[in-house]
């Protein structure tokens, strides 16, 4: 799925349109003030409404992380995600009527226009061809199930690697890596791998997906997912497959820490 | 002819791209050249002994040239030129 956010005083106006013009499934996210929330009165963390009809709405302590939870539900199963609101993920971002600059936006700045109807959509949607999906965990393994092979499988193997803030317990804390990749050359890499490690008797699928860009502490940064007849060859693949992401793949981790930055090749 | 510079590689260049002039016919070797004589601050992270040092990459078409014939190597038209550190995904 690939998110866009729209920020700004147009931006429910540039949505609609956004949301019109987009071929395939679109899920469209609205932040909205608690006021219209409706009436639920509880002390709960969390609260959800919905009806009979599949309506439905949710309130949590941390709006932020609904809003990844909401991107990870309807990940496997839409194309695009338009979102209206402040948030703090990195999604590729478009302003109207918005003086902000656009390093003070947390996801890349697309576009930057006075008004809606000042905006191409087809150039916005082109803009948006090379910007990185929302893949999650959970998409990844309904595609190795979804495999042709997928009759002959008995086990499916995963590995999510995640930023750690601490090595040990009195570590200065890791708050974010930063990823670089060599565009290109790392997808095909990626493929590679999988396609080789596909070659293995007992191996039906292989999935690799690096997210790139800044992640904070308690983020996941990537995802190998196996499909095998058998559960050795999937724990060993699964092993092999981000041990060899780890050695070949182009990309590049920068850490920040409480008191440094470094490149962590130069450790 | 132009170098994509990736890490710190890119940080000490002061760009992620750098044009130079290789042309087809022109080694490897040659490009690196041209791109350490504009970039000078490369010269001595990227450099051991006046050879490419073993833990840099030096990729032509995706290809590291360790696989080809290194730094002697031939340019093509239309040829990419990647120069970059140890892998650190994941």
């Amino acid at each position: 799925m690939q998110p866009i956010a729209v920020l700004g005083s147009g931006a429910d106006s540039l949505a609609t349109r956004l949301t019109d013009r987009i071929e395939g499934r679109v899920v469209r996210i609205d932040r909205v003030t608690d006021t219209d929330l409706g009436p639920t009165e509880t002390t709960a963390d969390a609260a959800v409404r919905f009806t009979a009809g599949g309506d439905w709405n949710a309130r949590g302590a941390d709006a932020d992380a609904d809003l990844t939870t909401l991107l990870d539900r309807f990940a496997p199963a839409y194309d695009y995600a338009v979102i209206t609101g402040e948030t703090r993920l990195r999604v590729p971002t478009v302003l109207v009527g918005d003086d902000r600059d656009a390093e003070d936006v947390p996801g890349d700045v697309i576009a930057t226009v006075p008004e809606p109807s000042a905006i191409d959509v087809a150039e916005l949607l082109a803009a948006l061809e090379g910007a990185e999906p929302w893949i999650t965990l959970e998409e990844l393994i309904d595609r190795a199930k979804a495999d042709p092979l997928a009759e002959r499988s008995g086990a499916i193997a995963s590995f999510t690697g995640r930023v750690r803030a601490k090595d040990a317990p009195d570590d200065d804390r890791t708050s974010q890596l930063a990823f670089e990749a060599y565009e290109g050359v790392a997808a095909d890499r990626m493929d590679a791998i999988a396609a080789e490690l596909e070659e293995r008797d007992g191996v039906f699928r292989v999935l690799l997906h690096h997210r790139t860009g800044v992640i904070p502490d308690g983020e996941d940064i990537v995802f190998v997912v196996v499909l095998a007849g058998h559960r050795e060859e999937a724990f060993r693949t699964v092993a092999d497959g981000i041990d060899r992401l780890k050695e070949e793949v182009p990309i590049f981790k920068k850490e920040t820490t409480e008191s440094e930055q470094f490149w962590v090749h130069q450790r | 002819m132009e170098w994509k510079l990736f890490a710190d590689l890119a940080e000490l260049a002061g760009d992620r791209t750098v044009p130079v002039a290789a042309d087809p016919g022109d080694t490897v070797g040659d490009a690196l050249d041209a791109l350490l004589a504009d970039r000078p601050d490369l010269r001595d992270r990227v450099l051991e002994d006046g050879d490419l040092a073993d833990h840099i990459n030096l990729l032509r078409n995706g290809q590291n040239v360790i696989h080809q014939d290194g730094l002697a190597t031939e340019l093509e038209a239309g040829d990419e030129l990647a120069l970059f550190p140890p892998v650190s995904g994941g």
